[in-house]
This record gives C-alpha cells, structure tokens and sequence, in this order.
C-alpha cells in the first residue's frame, strides 16, 4: 500500500498542474479575504455590515479561503481523470491489478494534497488578516471569536472536496465533462436548489452548503447546518464519492 | 487445484474469449495458446480484437465469457503481476508534461522496485540523452522505446506488446527484433507482438496466432504457414461439397474474386486426394503462387456478401 501511496504522490509532484492549481487556490483565498476585509466600513458611516472587531466578521473573513475548494475539488477530478485521459490507467492497474487498492492510494493523496492546499491557504489568510487587523488597529480573536476554528473548517473543506473530486473522476472519466460538471453543480445546481419550494428543504445536507457550514458561514434561505453537523455531512459525501470510486473502479474496464 | 496443461510457467492461454461491446461482438469465442521460449505474432487487420484480446488477457477489460491466463491463472491472481508481466497497450501511456524519467520512476515506486532501476531501463532502450524531457517532446519511436522500457521495469518473463514496431525506424525494428529474439531464444521468456502488418513482424516471430473480425484464422508455426503460402487454387461446380471434403485437412477454403476457391494450409496433392476420395467434382486444381503477406490478407480478408439483403 505505502508503495502504491508513494507512487501516487509522486504523480502529483512530477507535473505542474498541481502547483499552477495551489496558486490558483491561494488567489481565490486571498481574493475572499481581501474583498471581505476592503468591503467591510468597520462600522463607520452607517455600514450595514458589523464591524471588523465582531467576532462573526472576523470568523467570516477567515471562512472566506475555504472558497479555494473550488481548486480542491477539481484537483481531485484532474488526479483521476488525467489516467484515463493519457491511457496511464493501463500501466497502473497493471502493476496493482487490485483496483481497490489504487483508488485507496489515490483517495490519500488527494487527501494530502487537499490538507496541503488547505493549510497554505489558511496561512495566507491568517497572513493577510494580522498586520491589516494590526494597521486598523482592530485585535483578532483568534481563539476567542472562533477565528482559528473557521480556518480549521477552510483545511476541512478543501481537504474533503479533493477527496469528493476523485470519486466524481471516476463518475465520469472524461475530464473537461467531469470539471465543468462539478463546477456547474457547484455554481449553479446547488443555488437552484435552494430556491425551489419542497426541494430545498435537503439543501443544507448538499456537499457545498455543508461545506459552507463547516466554516461557519450561512448560505441559503433555510437555517444551516452547525459546524460540527456540516463537517459530519460533508465527510459522508467524501466517504460516498469515494466508495462510488471504489466501487465503479472494479467493476468497470480499464479503457 | 490440480495442476492443468495451462499451468506452464510463462504459458498465455485463451479459452474461448468474447467480449461483446453493446451489439458488437470484438472478440468472438477466442481460443489459443502462446508459449515460452517462443516469440508469438498475435496478427489481424485493424479493428481485428487484437487490443481487446490483450486487455481481457491482462485483466483491463473483462470478458463477457471466456477467460484468459498466464502460468495458469487469471492476471489479477499473479503473486506479483508487475514483476512476472510487461505489457505494452499502444504507445500512448504517457503524462505528456512527465519526463521519461518520473514517469518510469512513478512505476518503480508502485512496483517496489529501486528507482536506479528507471535509469536502467531507459539505457537499455536508448533513451537516456532523453530522460529528463517532458514526453509531450517525444517522436512516435520513442514513445515506442518508452513504452517498452516500463515494460521491462520489473525484468518480467512474459512480455505483451500491441505494435511495438508502429513509428520505429528501420534500425529500430532491427534493434527490437534483437532484442526480443534473445527474450525467448536465451533467457526463455514468452513474447507476444501484435501487429496489422505481418511483413513487420515475419522475421521476429517464430510462431503466428491470426485473428480477423473477433475471430480465430490460423494458429501455428509461420514455417507451417509460409510451407503453405503458396495455397492451392480449385474450380468447382460444388464448392460446400468441396468445402466439406477437405474439412478434414484443417485447411482454410475462401472464395476467390474469379469465382475460384483458395485453399490455405494444405499441398496440392492433399487437396486433390481428399477431393476425388469425397468425390467432388473439380475443373482446376493448381499450385497458387502468393507471398505470405497475400496468404495474410486472403486469411483475414471479409467473406463473401450473402446473397439477399445485408441486414
């Protein structure tokens, strides 16, 4: 197993793609805090918003990178679909014929890489927020107003999602089908979703309103999920994507 | 288990593979058997099975019925399957933005193997000037060298290669056909090459497997075959009682574009005998005069519409 792990991991680290997507991941963090921070009057002049020392802000400025899943998930996709894509799916499977030990590899790494993705972008937020907080004169709570706990759920968050990109992979083998389709769900679907009567009331439990749950941010009309129950929802659609990996991996031909 | 024929170390074995894709059968009821010591062309026209056949034997690809085996069991069975067998599925296997070097050293890893075993490899195909170039940059021939050299990673005893020759340059196949002649001659390893062409792979292989349209044409050596080249041509009034008569011969009887039949894979003699002891009528009985490339087309070539509506 540490063998096909090592393998796997070094895949990841023997192309670009995995570096150009952390970039892109760190940016779409930063871009979140930045805008949240730049866009919040601090309580000035009548904003509508709570100033930056109220501990929901400063929870949901951190919350912001979790955004960066967006990379995760489709970094998860690309680890998949890229071996049935350039036909490195044979050589694969024919060193480890026991297709459910690959896909168990594979699901660690993306893992891996997910909590790595996840960590970077919580350091640059954390980055971010301390001097601009220091220059406004604004203390952070980072334990006490849960500032910590919400960049804990963005490594969550990022972390699952990679984990949920390979059992989408594997779903669907052609990669640009696979890509667009996760990002069209995410952008588009899941929103709808919220805002058709009956339908909706499943909502919070979908994979990017409990992952928004996690890291303590409310989306949609009906009353989210704690974090705590995000996390657990949002792990058992890791779990699923995963099995489902697992599952189509073995019973299906290797192209 | 009791110990079967099919259970010779390094022996290929298909029994009665099928694999039927939506209402196309690709694979229709294949048996055959590839030894060691032997280099095997596994030939047929393109859209044969040939793929398809190797994929079911290395467990890629699931056979609707039949099975395929190597030392007597199922390719996912094998101790240590990266080790024991090399295959090759087209050249194409490839990270294009990897270079040679990380994508054999990734297959070092998954098979345990020590990473200078990559640096090996690529020696012994003549790519090390190249290790270090992403493959996007690559030509087809060493795409080919490539391909082979994760091959023969894990040193393996049975070696599997669909079209290895495709995009390899004369001294390249030159070069191949050394190779995998002292594969099997001097170390006993069982070789198996595909090919569409058999003027590519005639002087490598010692022994033929002939598919065409899913279907199993000719097994044996290509001494037999090329004995046989030649063919025999017959006139008949009555070419199924014909057909018929020299069934016993295990002969291949096609009809011929000038209303004449060919037979393949028996003499003259033994075509006349079986014909007059059945006592079929025949108007011309010859020698034909074909090279083993048109013995090859004539093998695979589609049979004759029936007549009526085609459905």
């Amino acid at each position: 197993m540490i063998n096909l792990i090592r393998a796997e991991w070094r895949k990841v680290t023997t192309v670009k793609l995995g570096w150009g997507m952390l970039l892109g991941a760190l940016a779409l963090a930063a871009l979140g805090v930045v805008a949240q921070i730049a866009s919040n009057g601090n309580g000035a002049n009548g904003s509508p918003l709570p100033p930056l020392s109220a501990a929901e802000t400063q929870r949901s400025i951190a919350a912001s990178a979790g955004s960066a899943y967006l990379f995760s998930v489709v970094v998860g996709i690309i680890l998949i679909t890229t071996e049935f894509r350039h036909f490195t799916s044979r050589p694969t499977f024919l060193i480890e014929p026991r297709r459910g030990r690959v896909i168990v590899a594979k699901v660690i790494v993306a893992a891996v890489v997910g909590i790595i993705y996840g960590l970077a972008c919580a350091a640059l937020t954390a980055a971010i927020m301390a001097p601009w907080f220091a220059a406004l004169g604004v203390s952070i709570g980072w334990t006490s107003n849960g500032v910590l706990l919400s960049m804990l759920g963005d490594i969550l968050v990022i972390a699952i999602f990679a984990v949920v990109g390979i059992g989408v992979g594997v779903l669907v083998r052609n990669q640009i089908a696979a890509v667009i389709g996760a990002l069209v769900y995410l952008f588009v679907l899941e929103p709808l979703i919220d805002i058709i009567p009956v339908v909706k009331n499943a909502y919070p439990y979908l994979p990017g309103a409990a992952g928004a749950a996690i890291t303590g941010v409310n989306r949609g009309s009906l009353a989210h999920l704690n974090a705590v129950q995000g996390g657990f929802v949002l792990l058992g659609w890791g779990l699923f994507f995963a099995l489902c990996g697992w599952i189509l991996t073995i019973r299906r031909d290797i192209p | 288990m009791s110990p079967e024929p099919s259970a010779v170390e390094g022996r290929i074995v298909a029994s009665a593979l099928t694999k039927v894709f939506g209402e196309v059968k690709a694979v229709d009821d294949l048996s055959f058997t590839v030894e060691p010591g032997s280099v095997t062309g596994f030939l047929g026209p393109n859209g044969a099975g040939k793929t398809t056949t190797l994929r079911m034997i290395l467990g890629l690809a699931t056979p609707t019925s039949g099975a395929g085996t190597i030392s007597g069991v199922a390719y996912a069975h094998l101790p240590v399957p990266g080790r024991t067998v090399g295959a090759v599925l087209e050249a194409t296997s490839f990270h294009p933005g990897r270079s040679a070097r990380n994508h054999l050293r990734v297959f070092c890893a998954a098979a345990g193997l020590p990473d200078k075993r990559a640096d090996e490899v690529l020696e012994w195909v003549g790519l090390t000037q190249a290790a270090r170039y992403a493959v996007h940059g690559f030509s087809l021939g060493m795409r080919q060298r490539l391909a082979l050299a994760t091959a023969l990673l894990g040193n393996p005893r049975v070696l599997l290669l669909d079209e290895p020759a495709n995009g390899l340059d004369p001294e390249g196949i030159a070069w191949l056909r050394g190779l995998l002649r002292h594969f099997a001659d001097v170390d006993g390893r069982t070789v198996l090459i595909s090919s569409h062409v058999l003027s590519e792979v005639e002087q490598t292989v010692d022994r033929v497997v002939i598919i065409a349209r899913g279907r199993f044409i000719y097994e044996g050596k290509l001494a037999d075959l090329e004995g046989a080249s030649g063919g025999v041509v017959v006139r008949t009034p009555t070419p199924d009682q014909f057909a018929t008569a020299v069934a016993s011969l295990n002969a291949k009887v096609t009809p011929r574009a000038d209303g004449s039949l060919a037979v393949v894979g028996a003499t003259p003699e033994a075509v006349g005998r079986a014909a007059w002891e059945a006592h079929v009528e025949l108007h011309e009985l010859r020698a034909g005069s074909s090279s083993l490339e048109e013995t090859f087309l004539r093998l695979t070539a589609e049979p004759a519409a029936p007549p009526g509506p085609t459905p």
